[in-house]
């Protein structure tokens, strides 16, 4: 298993040594030049030579490239003049939140999403199992915005039982003071999951209840719900740390568009208000810190699925 | 062998020495697939949705005439009434006029991106699948970083560059989706290359390129298809996606996402007739691609199947 | 009274569309103590009747009629909560695959202790201590150090035997074993089939065994009982029954045996047709169409069981008395008319000059075993094979005989092209073939031609079978395209297909229908030496003789030459000339088929003799307990010298110092062995030998 680990991380770096190649050639083709870009139109010809000075943009092409990866790897992510801030600043601030949403939706996604899942392959094709399917499928056609902006609807304002926006506190302890403001971008930023995540599981589980080793456990006296419980969600499971990994990226994108809803200062919040001002440092700086979180997340998520599955673990 | 005649006075019959096939016409290897597609009848009904809806957008200008150039502020956000079946929005075009426009936009796109994503995604993993060692490594490696990127911050990134136009948004589209099929190529070729019949090949003495393009390719025709029909359901989503965040195709054209982005701010005045209409056509449309995928992967997977 | 009764069992399974009426009126009787042999071909039933038993059916299947009895209990009537009691507990099961019948992710140990937790109440530690116990019942090594093993961490023989641990950790009554060896090697076969005998005198067992193989069941079985289509046709004793078959049907699989006809220049009796469709069986009898027997009463009526000890259900059966020898029914080989297939060339580059055809020197193939980290360096190298020589002469038929892992697909994938050697030579009529290029290559292959041994693998399943047949003309640039479709017509005709099946797909055509298909496309470059790897082994013993009839008759035809691989010596021994033996990527014996047989000089090649089941209860009685203990060693570390002596009674200090060579200890040039100690007749004091030596002839 130690070889298989080592390699995973070594193709990590790789991975993440790429998305930085790919964000420096995106640098680079911004209109009118990096300078121009961030400085704005009215900058000024020696702002422009400043700039490039500063930032190495007067060297070649590869030693810019090396530049810009030492910045990045110093936690200088640029300026921003838009905000009047250091992009790093503004990432370590959003950051966090973001990840705090991300991760108690992906909570409520594995904690709905896995019952439903079961119980739809152990009530194939009745009534609960069509239901499911259906909700299932519209969760998934429908674009996140549209369910977040029928559930501000029904819950926030025919109902008022929940307030349309998230608390716009700085810190992450507050999120959980005001935790109601968090309940609707949380269930709307997991509908997507939950419809993926179960119909996974339904079929996961079907699978393996056709399996030679499910007869050989009914053989031995094992009822129904013991041959579920104790042998077939074991194998079930174990590929749901790769299915994690692998829908960070929905995730984030995900969370840009449920915070633009519900307003709630996070990176993708962050990022969205940067496209619409063409703050390109502050794009690119969100774009490689996500990159980077989803390469580190599907790392998590392969390590963990070696340590789950004794056919790695013991090879 | 030859069939002993039946010798009535003996009452003794001989026994049936033909060698049995399957009884009916030999059917090609698409008429069977199709037959298992036609059963599927959430497929059939898929299909028939996405067909009517095609008819809709395009067919319906030509007996519905509506004007969606002028601006016609003393019209705007009229209730369905006469004349404007589902009523005006905030610039005095007609609604239902309005989603046959924005239909048309989103429907192509949609189409014609999936289309480029699934052409150089599958030559992109063919190769990489057929050369293997170093070249697939490099190669899966930049799929990889590009995976790792969500894919609404490097459209949004891309669109904040270019003026967003069918073409534009066509190719940005395309170029941001061919990874998975990359993938999916990739991932089919590496195993096929171990199949017998690739390996018989070489044992005949042929070429490799007979062996991928006479037997990996077709092979893996099904699944790059099946995939084809999701990448369309994802392709329409994302413009919505896009259209919503306002970084959508620009005035007087439009799409259902930026409908429905325009939508929102008519929430409070519930001006339902500008917020569901849009919403409902993009759930109806990717549903009922999704079903017409779910229906192709079970007619592909029919002709794999043994006896 | 007997432990189990069945009456009139009948099982139907619900499909999408149509209901399969699995079993029809299925009536068995075991009592303690006892070994009920079920045996028939794929898709009688038989499986089917012992999942009904324990009420294990697939989704959609039921029980709707009958009764099953166990011990004073009616088992179709328990409430599902009781039943699950009986399972385990009292009725224990073991499946045919133990790599997929086991838990992957879970420890064997804690596998097998649950029965004990559900059904005896033990605790963990007491569970713990008696599975341990049991592990050393049925043999596996160290069996502390087993307990919280994974299943993928054990060999295909120990998985088998942990199968068994936990079939019968809480002594059941009743043991039913579904296939329980088809999936293992011989000799290890034998180890498990002796092991589950030895069990059942222990502990006062009754054991069902549900095989196709007629060998197994003939070692086995005290008691057998032979379905067809979801009925049983005949049941007796196993002596009476493999001396005095009475059912048509029986008598058919016997007379399609192997091993009835070896060594003489017999045919193989092979039974027409396909079995009928369950769901619409005929009311007739179920085999009247493909009986050669059949009266217009056997197209109407169903026959059915009569008698009490011997019962069949036939109306015209065999007449009572010893198996009368089966060629008087069948014609000899050669007596076909030759000139319905039209003439076909033979192999004309082939002049029979002394020449040999193919010749192997000192072949080795190693494949690096790469462990590391990130760069995969290279640990040491598994020796595929190791050092092969051998020769094989025009319009030889040689077979080459071994258990998995013995290299013997890797030899057949260097001859014929597919691997390159690491080190020897391939010499096709006096040329070197491995290391040629280009064109040469290409053209060299028209020679040497490759019978797979998986028939749906091998066939692109997109591809007509007038396209694949075509093919191989198409990359050599053979004929006209008109010539070439001509000469797909030819090739059909040649292997028994009706013309009309160019332009079918693979999966429409049965096992056996489809490794003609293969055999034809071998033929079509008309090669000079066919290397067939397992050709038949997938398939049932019916179809089995059709296959090998047909190779038989080509060899004649054509001047054909065959490298036949396989593991089933009785198959090999039917159809080759010479035989060669190999062990751990070495060859150890060779020599010809007949004498090879009857006499074998290596002692794994005895042990693998001895191992292999014959159809003959007598035979079976009288052969000596296991020979070849253990599991073959890891092909990484290969043992020093010889490196069978780890598993050798006969093994000295010289067999761990020296390698033996092939060569000749006695008598003719054509035997050759290569062990230190060889089993010759002039061999006396056989030092270390305890089976009991009988006479082999």
């Amino acid at each position: 298993m130690a070889g298989y680990l080592l390699r995973r991380v070594a193709q990590a770096l790789a991975v993440v040594l790429f998305v930085t190649v790919i964000v420096f050639i995106l640098l680079h083709q911004l209109p009118g030049g990096p300078a121009r870009a961030v400085l704005g139109n009215r900058a000024t010809p020696l702002e422009i030579t400043q700039f490039n000075q500063d930032n190495g943009l007067d060297r070649p092409v590869p030693v810019q490239y090396l530049v810009y990866l030492r910045h990045w790897l110093t936690g200088d992510f640029g300026f921003s003049y838009k905000l009047n801030q250091p992009v790093g600043a503004l990432l370590a601030q959003r950051l966090p939140k973001t990840l705090v949403l991300n991760a108690l939706a992906l909570v409520l996604t594995i904690a709905v999403a896995v019952p439903v899942g079961i119980y739809q392959a152990v009530r194939r094709n009745r009534l609960f199992d069509y239901v499911a399917t259906t909700l299932a499928f519209i969760c998934y056609a429908a674009p996140t915005f549209y369910l977040g902006l029928i559930l501000v609807l029904v819950f926030a304002q025919k109902l008022n039982v929940l307030p349309p926006e998230a608390p716009q506190s700085d810190g992450v302890v507050p999120i959980f003071a005001d935790f109601r403001g968090m309940i609707l971008p949380i269930v709307t930023l997991a509908l997507l999951g939950i419809a993926g995540f179960s119909r996974y599981m339904r079929s996961a589980v079907l699978d393996n209840l056709t399996q030679d080793y499910v007869r050989t456990a009914r053989s031995k006296g094992c009822s129904s719900s013991r041959v579920l419980s104790r042998h077939v969600l074991r194998n079930a499971l174990i590929p749901i740390a790769t299915l994690i990994g692998l829908s960070l990226p929905a995730l984030f994108a995900g969370a840009l568009v449920t915070e633009s809803i519900f307003n709630f200062p996070g990176m993708g919040l962050l990022f969205w208000q940067a496209a619409q001002t063409s703050d390109y440092p502050v794009e690119l700086g969100v774009v490689l810190v996500t990159a980077v979180a989803t390469v580190l997340g599907n790392l998590l998520a392969d390590l963990s699925y070696a340590l789950l599955d004794p056919r790695v673990r013991y090879a | 062998m030859s069939v002993n005649p039946i010798d009535l006075a003996t009452e003794q019959l001989a026994p049936q020495h033909e060698i049995a096939l399957p009884a009916g016409r030999p059917r090609g290897a698409f008429r069977a697939g199709a037959a298992v597609f036609v059963q599927n009848r959430l497929a059939v009904a898929g299909l028939a949705v996405v067909v009517l809806l095609v008819l809709f957008c395009f067919g319906g200008p030509l007996v519905y005439h509506t004007n969606q150039v002028d601006v016609n502020l003393a019209n705007a956000t009229l209730p369905p009434g006469a004349g404007h079946p589902l009523g005006t929005d905030e610039t005095g075009y007609d609604e239902l006029g309005r989603l046959m426009v924005g239909g048309r936009a989103s429907l192509t796109i949609g189409f014609a991106a999936a289309l480029i994503a699934t052409l150089v995604g599958t030559l992109w993993g063919a190769v990489s699948g057929f050369f293997g060692g170093l070249v697939d490594a490099v190669m899966m490696r930049v799929v990889d970083a590009l995976l790792a990127i969500p894919i609404l911050f490097l459209l949004l990134y891309l669109v904040t560059i270019v003026r967003p136009s069918v073409t534009v948004m066509i190719v940005v589209l395309g170029l941001t989706a061919w990874l998975i099929p990359a993938r999916l190529v990739r991932g089919e070729s590496l195993t096929l290359r171990m199949r017998e019949y690739v390996q018989a090949v070489r044992m005949m003495g042929g070429s490799s390129w007979r062996s991928v393009l006479r037997h990996i390719l077709p092979n893996v025709a099904g699944t790059v298809i099946v995939n084809a029909t999701f990448q369309v359901a994802d392709a329409i989503l994302l413009i919505a996606y896009l259209g919503y965040l306002g970084l959508g195709i620009s005035p007087p054209a439009t799409d259902w996402g930026g409908m429905l982005s325009k939508g929102t701010n008519f929430i409070f005045p519930n001006y339902w007739w500008l917020i569901y209409p849009a919403g409902i056509l993009i759930v109806l449309v990717v549903v009922a691609v999704n079903f017409v995928g779910d229906g192709l992967r079970d007619a592909v997977e029919v002709r794999l199947r043994r006896r | 009274m007997a432990l189990l009764e069945i009456r009139d069992l009948s099982t139907d399974i619900t499909l999408r569309r149509t209901v399969v009426h699995a079993l029809d009126r299925v009536s068995l009787e075991v009592s303690a103590g006892q070994t009920l042999g079920i045996v028939g071909e794929s898709g009688c039933g038989k499986t089917m009747t012992a999942m009904s038993i324990e009420r294990l059916l697939p989704p959609g299947g039921q029980i709707v009629g009958g009764s099953v009895r166990f011990d004073g209990r009616e088992l179709t009537a328990l409430p599902e909560r009781e039943m699950c009691e009986v399972r385990g507990g009292e009725i224990g099961m073991i499946f045919q695959d133990p790599a997929t019948s086991l838990n992957a992710v879970q420890p064997v140990g804690s596998q097998v202790a649950e029965p004990l937790r559900l059904h005896r109440g033990v605790s963990r530690a007491q569970a713990r201590t008696q599975v341990i116990d049991m592990f050393a019942r049925v043999g596996i090594p160290s069996p502390a150090r087993r307990y919280d093993d994974y299943p993928h961490q054990l060999s295909g023989g120990q998985r088998q035997r942990v199968m068994i641990a936990m079939a019968l950790i809480c002594h059941p009554k009743l043991l039913i074993a579904d296939e329980p060896t088809t999936a293992l090697d011989v000799t290890i076969q034998k180890q498990v089939l002796e092991l589950i005998d030895d069990l059942r005198a222990e502990i006062g067992m009754a054991v069902i065994l549900v095989t196709h193989d007629l060998g197994v069941i003939a070692g086995s079985a005290d008691r057998v009982a032979v379905m067809y289509a979801g009925r049983i046709v005949e049941t007796a004793g196993a002596v009476e029954l493999f001396a005095n078959p009475r059912h048509r049907y029986t008598e058919a699989l016997f007379a399609a045996l192997p091993d009835r006809v070896a060594g003489t220049a017999q045919r193989l009796y092979s039974i027409p047709g396909l079995p009928p469709d369950l769901t619409d069986p005929p009311s007739a009898c179920r085999f009247a169409p493909r009986c050669r027997h059949a009266v217009a009463r056997c197209r109407t009526e169903t026959p059915d069981l009569s008698g009490d000890h011997h019962a069949f259900a036939c109306f015209v059966p065999r007449p009572a008395g010893p198996a009368a020898p089966v060629a008087s029914a069948v014609p000899a080989a050669g007596a076909r008319a030759v000139g319905e297939a039209g003439w076909v060339a033979p192999t004309t580059y082939v002049p029979a000059d002394g020449t040999a055809l193919l010749s192997v020197s000192d072949l080795a193939k190693d494949f690096p075993v790469r462990t590391g980290l990130i760069a995969q360096r290279n640990a040491g190298a598994v020796s595929a094979v190791a050092g092969v020589t051998f020769r094989l002469d025009r319009g030889e038929a040689v077979g080459l005989v071994g258990e998995s892992g013995c290299g013997k697909t890797t030899l057949a994938r260097l001859i014929v092209g597919l691997e390159q050697p690491s080190r020897g030579e391939i010499l096709f009529r006096g040329r070197r073939v491995d290391r040629l290029r280009g064109t040469a290559r290409r053209l060299e292959r028209r020679h040497v031609q490759l019978m797979f041994q998986d028939s749906y693998a091998s066939l692109d399943p997109r591809m007509r079978v007038r396209a694949i047949l075509r093919e191989p003309l198409e990359i050599q640039g053979v004929g006209t395209s008109r010539d070439r479709d001509r000469r797909v017509d030819e090739l059909l005709d040649a292997v028994g297909l009706p013309r009309r099946s160019a332009e079918r797909y693979p999966h429409e055509f049965s096992g056996g229908q489809r490794q003609r298909i293969g055999l034809a496309r071998a033929l079509a470059l008309q090669p000079g030496l066919i290397v067939a790897d397992e050709p038949v082994s997938a398939l049932d013993v019916s179809v089995q003789a059709q296959i090998l009839n047909l190779m038989k008759d080509l060899q004649q035809d054509r001047e054909l030459s065959y490298l036949f691989i396989s593991h089933d010596l009785a198959v090999v021994r039917y159809l080759t000339d010479r035989i060669a033996v190999m062990y751990l990527g070495r060859i150890v014996e060779t020599g010809p088929s007949a004498a090879v047989y009857s006499a074998p000089w290596h002692p794994y090649t005895k042990g693998l003799i001895d191992a292999i089941p014959v159809a003959d209860p007598v035979q079976e009685a009288a052969k000596p307990r296991a020979a070849v203990p253990g599991e073959p060693p890891s092909a990484l570390n290969p043992p020093s010298g010889c490196r069978f002596r780890t598993r050798c009674p006969r093994a000295q200090d010289l067999c761990a110092e020296q390698e033996p060579p092939l060569a000749n200890p006695i008598g003719p040039a054509s035997r050759l062995v290569a062990c230190h100690f060889p089993l010759t007749s002039s061999a006396s004091a056989t030092v270390g030998d305890t089976s009991d030596e009988r006479d082999m002839t």
